[in-house]
């Protein structure tokens, strides 16, 4: 009887995801082969250590980016967080918090600002979409307001210097990379409320009626994707050494696009760690090769765009074909 | 919505006009149509053939085949095999827009309009006039409006489709067809959500169609809308046309006894047990949907709950299960008095709920049947914060060789088994969590008899293991004969409750339709 397995496709399926999986490393691996050839110096100790630095950023976005999408939501507000906590750990610290102090109260905001995300979802019943662009204007507009538009520049060496230095020949920012990712990953598979995220994305009134507890579960994704961001705005302080809420413009959307390119579907209920890494770098070695290759700027983002269609579309067709 | 809306034209000449009609060579002609689903018979080889210019009742039970004859009368799913001739001439009818071509349009239960247009747009919806290219609203709305007066009753064209009753929604949604020049008409059980008023007028146009020559097929489970509209009417059960009368040959009783009298197969393995303590006890519980439930559960009982679809049975278990706020009325678990105000409270408790709707509230159907299966008990497995994956498996492993469910592997997405194993995954999930009480909402709707045979068992271990089961379903023969006790529910009321098997199926059902005769006593 329960030999009849003829018409489903599970183990395809199975073998297609670890493909999927293979194929961006790939395609990451034949940008980075085709680009040491045809240039001298991507393959420099230097430009590695600047394309992870630069892809580090918005692969951390991309993961906590990812669990709200795997709930079928979207957070519009990364990229404004991490203005915003770039601002306030500019000001903590120039108004002499000691550093650890200045870390947590900004990732204690981040937290705020997520649970807020839950509130307007979970309790005034605002779509996902408006409630997070609502956060993304405010909060570079008090942003702008706590520094009059201006600039705080942060002179505290040994916070300036984590984002430049190296640990093991490999940059601190790329560590930090790991530190969020195993977690994460850990997280996404191996815990229940991992399951919930998924089940939640899939059917939330299943999961309900299953006795998930769907809007803590929302509330989480949202708290995850805020911290995520307000980790970044403090990496980002660290790097360029200032504070300012303009910064960080469009990185949402790149987040978005490391997610979706890593195999998360926007539809809810898909979605992994590795994929929006994956992602991330793909894109970061992208924007580092046309530099590189001295392809106009503005190319990048149509190449870019080009990309997310192609990636995005082979990754219906293999659902599919499913 | 005010009388100035409507008009009432319920003159009609009845009969005379249609015995002329029927006399007629039929227009459409089934041949041995028939339609599988992963092996099972939806509907089994059916020879019929419609009269021009009849109303054609047909009646059955919930999953006897109706719905599906309709989908392969509109084009709407293929047919495994058999012919379906038009006027004598084979059609194919393999989408809804060839169905359509051919005259042959449908009204469902529900309207399937778009209520954010006009009533003229949605009269012209998709064949709107136009002049250079530009829609010509007034127009439309001038036209709409003669052919909503022509038909005999007063809407005004201009409003937003939101703006009126869903009966006279309904009525849009038949005008729309009619307009369509559809030779053939087909009505899903139109009166689901109508006013008797609304009813009454939608009868009055249905009566008018005939007149101008339209075949009407009409679908209903209420005798009394057959007996006052049909010519002729043809009986179907389990997916096979059982009989086709002339309306005038035949009565309320020997209709039922057709749609529902069977030779009972073995499939209802009712094992008496000796009833422990009360688990459950409702007193005088209202909510949205239903007033005034007093009922209880006992160990080893089996609590049957009988009803039309809307009657409110799925409202009253889903407020016990804490979906819906109650709004009056209190819930005893084990002697105490409980306040269950979300699921998780009903759950912590020892309810367990599958419901009504495998698709939209049973399953994650894009999720693998493991996780399906392991959804509630995710704390049992997992240890310091993490799930034991080899739990995960093994539980799942054990559930779907236990349930017997047919799938490639624990990991093949929910959405691949089919209607049966799903429902097996819907119920499966609860049986390692512990739960007391089962609410099964029409556990077998589109489920074979093989595996409904299997579901009944597990009713029986359930039971054994001190558990009690209120069972809900539109399925009269299952309630009969698995039920303790029965309550019959019409229109949010709970109109008579009885012992297992102590009356007949025809009293049941006229209990539950509320028809001409018994208006109701409780005994219990």
């Amino acid at each position: 009887m329960s030999l009849e397995t003829k018409d489903v496709g599970p183990t395809p399926k199975r073998r297609f995801n670890v493909l999927f999986g293979l194929t961006l490393f790939a395609l990451l691996l034949a940008l980075w082969l085709v680009l040491g050839v045809s240039t001298d110096s991507f393959w420099t100790g230097n430009n590695i250590a600047n394309l992870l630095r630069q892809g580090s950023m918005i692969a951390i976005l991309a993961i906590g980016q990812t669990f709200v999408i795997i709930t079928g939501g979207i957070d519009l507000s990364v990229g404004a967080i991490v203005g915003f906590t770039s601002v306030v750990v500019a000001w903590l610290l120039a108004h002499g918090f000691p550093v650890w102090a200045a870390i947590l109260i900004t990732l204690g905001i981040g937290v705020c600002i997520g649970l807020f995300h839950g509130f307007g979802i979970v309790r005034l019943g605002l779509p996902p979409f408006i409630i997070t662009l609502a956060t993304l204007t405010s909060l570079r507009g008090i942003g702008l307001l706590i520094t009059n538009g201006a600039t705080i520049s942060i002179d505290n060496d040994p916070f300036t210097e984590f984002s430049r230095n190296d640990f093991a020949g490999i940059p601190n920012l790329f560590w930090m990379v790991v530190l969020v990712g195993i977690p994460a990953y850990i997280f996404l598979h191996h815990s229940r409320w991992g399951r919930y995220l998924f089940s939640v994305g899939s059917n939330a009134e299943a999961s309900r009626l299953s006795g998930v507890n769907v809007k803590g579960t929302i509330y989480l994704a949202y708290t995850l994707s805020a911290v995520c961001a307000s980790f970044v705005g403090l990496l980002l302080a660290s790097r360029i050494g200032i504070g300012n809420a303009t910064q960080a413009e469009g990185w949402e959307l790149q987040a978005i696009a490391s997610s979706v390119i890593g195999g998360t579907s926007l539809f809810g209920a898909v979605g992994s760690i590795h994929g929006p890494l994956l992602g991330a770098f793909i894109l970061a070695t992208i924007n580092n090769g046309a530099n590189l290759l001295n392809v106009n700027s503005f190319w990048q983002r149509v190449i870019t765009g080009v990309l997310i269609i192609v990636i995005v579309y082979f990754d219906q067709l293999r659902r599919r074909q499913r | 919505m005010t009388d100035h809306d409507i008009s009432h034209r319920s003159d009609n000449g009845q009969s005379e006009t249609i015995s002329a009609a029927a006399a007629h060579l039929p227009i459409l002609e089934l041949r041995g149509l028939e339609k599988q689903y992963l092996g099972t018979h939806a509907l089994k080889p059916a020879d019929l053939a419609f009269k021009a210019g009849e109303i054609h009742a047909i009646v059955g039970e919930n999953g006897a085949g109706k719905s599906t004859l309709i989908k392969l009368l509109t084009g709407v799913i293929p047919r495994t095999a058999g012919e379906i001739l038009l006027r004598g001439e084979p059609v194919a009818l393999t989408t809804p827009l060839e169905a359509i071509q051919h005259g042959i349009n449908a009204v469902h239960q529900e309207v399937v309009l778009c209520p954010h247009l006009t009533v003229a747009a949605n009269i012209f919806l998709g064949e709107e006039h136009r002049r250079f290219g530009l829609l010509q609203h007034r127009h439309m709305v001038r036209e709409a409006q003669k052919i909503l007066d022509d038909l005999g009753f007063v809407l005004p064209a201009h409003v937003l489709l939101s703006d009126l009753t869903i009966g006279q929604q309904q009525l849009i949604a038949t005008a729309r067809a009619a307009t369509r020049g559809a030779r053939f008409l087909i009505f899903d059980e139109p009166t689901a959500y109508l006013t008797r008023e609304e009813a009454a007028q939608l009868f009055a146009l249905i009566r008018r169609l005939q007149k101008s020559g339209v075949t009407i097929v009409y679908i209903s489970h209420r005798m009394e809308e057959v007996f006052e509209l049909a010519d002729r009417v043809s009986i179907l059960r389990d997916g096979r046309l059982v009989g086709t009368r002339n309306i005038d040959d035949t009565n309320e009783n020997e209709l039922i006894s057709l749609m529902i009298n069977r030779s009972i197969e073995q499939i209802y393995h009712k094992v008496p047990f000796t009833f422990g303590k009360t688990i459950l006890e409702t007193q005088a519980l209202s909510g949205s949907g239903f007033e005034n439930i007093s009922i209880s559960v006992r160990e080893g009982e089996i609590v049957g709950l009988y009803g039309l679809i809307g009657a409110g049975r799925s409202e009253f278990v889903t407020t016990i299960f804490g979906r819906h706020p109650k709004s009056s009325g209190k819930i005893f678990w084990d002697g105490k008095e409980v306040n269950i105000e979300r699921e998780r409270d009903a759950i912590k408790l020892g309810i367990a709920l599958a419901p009504e709707s495998r698709r939209d509230q049973g399953l994650c159907l894009s999720l693998p049947v493991s996780l399906n299966l392991n959804l509630p008990i995710y704390k049992q497995l997992s240890r310091n914060l993490l799930i034991s994956h080899r739990e995960e498996s093994r539980h799942a492993d054990s559930q779907i060789s236990d349930l017997r469910i047919k799938t490639a592997s624990r990991s093949a997405s929910a959405a691949s088994l089919s209607g049966g194993n799903q429902q097996k995954i819907v119920i499966g999930k609860w049986l390692n969590h512990g739960a007391k009480l089962f609410i099964f909402d029409e556990p077998t709707v589109g489920v074979d008899v093989g595996t409904k045979a299997e579901i009944y068992r597990l009713f029986s271990t359930l039971l054994q293991n001190g558990a009690g089961i209120i069972l809900i379903s539109s399925y009269l023969p299952e309630v009969y004969e698995l039920a303790d006790t029965l309550h019959v529910f019409r229109r949010g009321q709970m109109v008579a409750s009885h012992p297992h098997k102590t009356v007949t199926h025809e009293d049941i059902l006229t209990q539950a339709l509320g028809s001409a005769s018994a208006d109701t006593d409780t005994h219990n």
